[in-house]
């Protein structure tokens, strides 16, 4: 079956009488629901209160700052049937996460995305991925005097949403890697330092050459012939891992790296990440760009991002 | 997008189901040609259809045997009387009594110990290691049986690959050689060789194995360990690399722990003596030949389900491979009556035609054709089939001939043996990957021709030397005219 190519242009998702431009108001929430009333008035977004909940839980979970001085709070909502923006600029900044006070919010990017439209967000977020790499785009847009030009900015950026998510969208930097060179002991320092039950490996280059997890160190330890015994009387006291930790430091990465995990390439359709995840009964996938590596996706992330945000 | 998948796949089953009800017809039609009666025609054609089964739809083997014995029965080829003697319960039950007492033999240790000795020897190289494999391998499956020996040898395999970051399959292909042809060794190796035995008249003794196959399966498998490592030479060469590499930091092949073993090993060896002493029991017990030798392993599961009474369950539950045996259950059944019909004695009758009865001719005959039989079918298909045509010709040597070529020929494709489809389903479960049938069969058929060859060479040496029947019949003191009052203890049993 044919893609078929929408080409919706951000610009397209809000009107110029849907921007509070230059808003002396100083305080996040009431900003929110300001906004959230005139989307209201403007498109009809249903019940308003439940609206500002839903973005304010958000919020309050994890602050949206997508890039310096923007900040791109969203919700779903069943009462719409299409993604609509609203926008507001703040000349002087206003303080939209307590915990970073020093990074003031400019530019304020209102999503709210149908109940029913999986990843319409991180569509949107997408589409915004070039002008928000540009550390004065904040500054550029709430100096614009007049809610027209602001429209008129994302009009002439050319801004597309795109017809699908790719596995890039939706992946996060890895908390931690390794290097090959590496050997077991540091291995076992980052999986009890980050909590993580996986880690990937790569070359000089950056290049993936494979994943280390715990259940293949725990693996190593017990390997098939011990646990075929049914009497745990001879590994009581965990004695297969004292050889480890007697060898932790010369034993290389390599020796339990396996080759064996989901992989897809940053282009390929975030769809694709939830496939190879499925496929190999894996937790996460690993996000290349030919084969240097670029990011990960945990499937609790995926969902999330899928489903919930 | 699913439809145009359902139906290819329907398309298949259909061409499948079509092949197999076309070479079961055709085998009627051919019968009917040669003038066979109704009845056997129709136990040649569902035989045939079984054999079909098991080659073309592996996991729906035992339905369509389980239709086949209907359909015998429905169109009165077979009784019931006549099926439950021919499913060879004595077979199977020391084949229940084996698999119990492995599967606790596994929990107390024992395999782990031998693993772990190999694991922790000294001064290991690529040439040591294959040795050790091969005649492991070869050993075990004399001891309990070439399924159970292939799993642990394999494991012990991906253990030293894994660590080694060694590519597994040669090592596998060259285990599981060494344990199809160590498996002709005794009668434990192989279900064949229980089933040859046993079937025998009169019985073959665990000794008879011993004395007349043991030794043409220790040249068989020394010669074929040569040609294996000069075959595998690079792979051999760069495993003595990577144990050196490790060697000289210090670092061992795995984990190595105290397993009290001594317990398994006094229960293995207890079994092997009690069952490797059985015709001297029967014979001052005043038993039926065989009966120590089938009561052996259901004795010792017993005692040690007694023993261990609070896993007894799951050894007869998860232990016992159930399928497997109702499967043997059912071929047996419908091969007994090719022999009930007389369709074996019209193909021996056939063979002595064609090939009288000189043995340097039929020697290699049946190792031939039981070697390319095996290769293509399960071994025990092959040799349910062919062994009443074989007692026929009433010749010793042929009964060695018969389990040597089936054991060897299991060698010569993947899907030959048990072992072969065993060790490759670990492998492709461990590694997802797999080997390519001709990478296999170029080995393979080396190794299968060279190792027959030897074969015939042995049982034309020892031939001269082997009991006839008639001196069987008088050592074991069973008359010819006797055989159908106590040919098993299962008629014994149930005549009473």
């Amino acid at each position: 079956m044919a893609t078929k190519n929408n080409h919706i242009q951000f610009s397209s998702l809000f009107r110029p009488t849907e921007v509070i431009c230059q808003t002396d108001q100083t305080d996040r929430d009431t900003l929110l629901k300001d906004l959230l009333e005139l989307l209201a008035y403007q498109r009809g977004i249903g019940n308003v209160d439940e609206a500002y909940l839903a973005v304010l839980q958000r919020e309050n979970e994890m602050a949206t700052i997508v890039a310096p001085g923007i900040a791109m709070p969203h919700a779903r909502l069943e009462a719409i049937k299409q993604i609509i923006v609203g926008m507001a600029t703040s000349k002087n900044g206003i303080v939209y996460d307590k915990n970073q006070p020093d990074k003031p919010v400019k530019l304020i990017i209102l999503t709210l995305a149908p109940k029913d439209a999986p990843g319409a967000y991180l569509q949107a977020i997408s589409s915004l991925a070039n002008i928000c790499k540009d550390p004065t785009t904040a500054d550029i847009v709430a100096n614009l005097p007049t809610p027209e030009k602001i429209w008129s900015f994302f009009k002439q950026g050319g801004l597309v949403l795109p017809d699908h998510l790719c596995a890039r969208d939706v992946m996060e930097p890895s908390e931690a890697q390794l290097q090959e060179h590496d050997t077991l002991e540091r291995a076992i320092d980052l999986f009890v330092h980050y909590r993580l039950n996986e880690l990937p490996v790569v070359d000089k280059d950056g290049e993936l050459i494979g994943v280390v997890t715990t259940y293949e160190l725990l693996r190593v330890c017990l390997p098939d012939y011990i646990l075929w015994m049914e009497d745990l009387t001879p590994i009581m006291n965990f004695e297969p891992f004292a050889e480890i930790l007697r060898k932790e430091s010369k034993t290389w990465l390599t020796e339990i790296m396996t080759g064996d995990y989901a992989v897809v390439e940053d282009s390929a359709p975030a769809i694709q990440v939830a496939k190879e995840i499925t496929r190999q009964k894996a937790n996460r996938a690993y996000v290349v760009r030919g084969k240097k590596f670029m990011g990960v996706v945990s499937l609790e992330k995926l969902l999330n991002k899928i489903l919930r945000e | 997008m699913a439809l145009p998948y359902i139906k290819k796949e329907t398309i298949y089953t259909a061409g499948r189901v079509g092949i197999l009800l076309g070479v079961s017809g055709l085998v009627g039609l051919l019968g009917y040609s040669f003038g066979l009666d109704r009845q056997q025609i129709i136990s040649c054609s569902i035989f045939i259809m079984i054999i079909m089964a098991t080659l073309l739809f592996w996991k729906l083997r035992l339905a369509i045997a389980f239709v086949g014995i209907g359909a015998l029965m429905g169109a009165n080829v077979l009784t019931l009387p006549t099926f439950i003697r021919e499913c060879k319960l004595d077979v199977i039950l020391f084949l229940v009594g084996m698999m119990v007492t492995v599967g606790v033999l596994k929990e107390l240790g024992l395999f782990t110990w031998i693993i772990q000795q190999v694991i922790a020897l000294k001064g290991i190289t690529g040439p040591k290691f294959v040795i050790i494999i091969v005649f492991l391998g070869a050993f075990m499956a004399c001891a309990v049986d070439e399924v159970t020996s292939i799993v642990f040898v394999a494991t012990l395999i991906f253990q030293v690959c894994d660590t080694l970051k060694v590519r597994p399959v040669p090592f596998i292909i060259i285990a599981v050689m060494g344990t199809n042809i160590g498996s002709s060794g005794t009668m434990l190796g192989n279900p064949v060789g229980i089933l040859i035995g046993q079937n025998a008249t009169p019985p073959l003794s665990f000794m008879d194995f011993l004395h007349w196959s043991f030794p043409i399966m220790l040249v068989t498998l020394s010669i074929s360990l040569v040609l294996l490592m000069w075959w595998f030479r690079r792979d051999i060469a760069l495993l003595s690399q990577r144990l050196e590499a490790r060697r000289e930091v210090g670092l061992g092949l795995g984990p190595l722990v105290q397993v009290p073993y001594k317990r398994g090993l006094a229960v293995l060896l207890g079994m092997i003596l009690f069952i490797a002493l059985h015709h001297h029991l029967e014979t001052k017990l005043g038993l039926a030949p065989n009966t120590v030798l089938i009561v052996a392993p259901l004795v010792i599961a017993g005692l040690l389900m007694l023993w261990r009474h609070e896993r007894s369950r799951h050894y007869i539950e998860a232990d016992v491979e159930w399928w497997t045996l109702l499967f043997f259950m059912m071929l047996f059944a419908v091969a007994g009556t090719l022999e009930e019909t007389r369709v074996t004695q019209r193909i021996a009758d056939s063979f002595q035609q064609a090939f009288g009865n000189r043995l340097s001719i039929l020697t290699p005959i049946v190792i031939g054709s039981s070697a390319i039989g095996s290769a293509f079918v399960d071994n025990i298909v092959f040799v349910a089939a062919f062994m009443p045509v074989v007692e026929k010709l009433q010749q010793t040597p042929l009964l060695w001939a018969l389990l040597q070529g089936t054991c060897l020929g299991g060698n010569i494709t993947m899907i030959g043996s048990t072992a072969n489809i065993v060790a490759l389903g670990m492998l492709e479960k461990r590694y997802r990957t797999h080997i390519h049938f001709i990478e296999w069969l170029k080995v393979g058929l080396i190794v299968g021709i060279l190792s027959c060859l030897i074969a015939w060479g042995g049982i034309a040496l020892l031939s001269p030397y082997m009991p006839t029947v008639k001196q069987r019949q008088m050592h074991r003191q069973v008359l010819p005219d006797q055989k159908h009052e106590q040919p098993n203890i299962i008629e014994k049993v149930s005549t009473e």
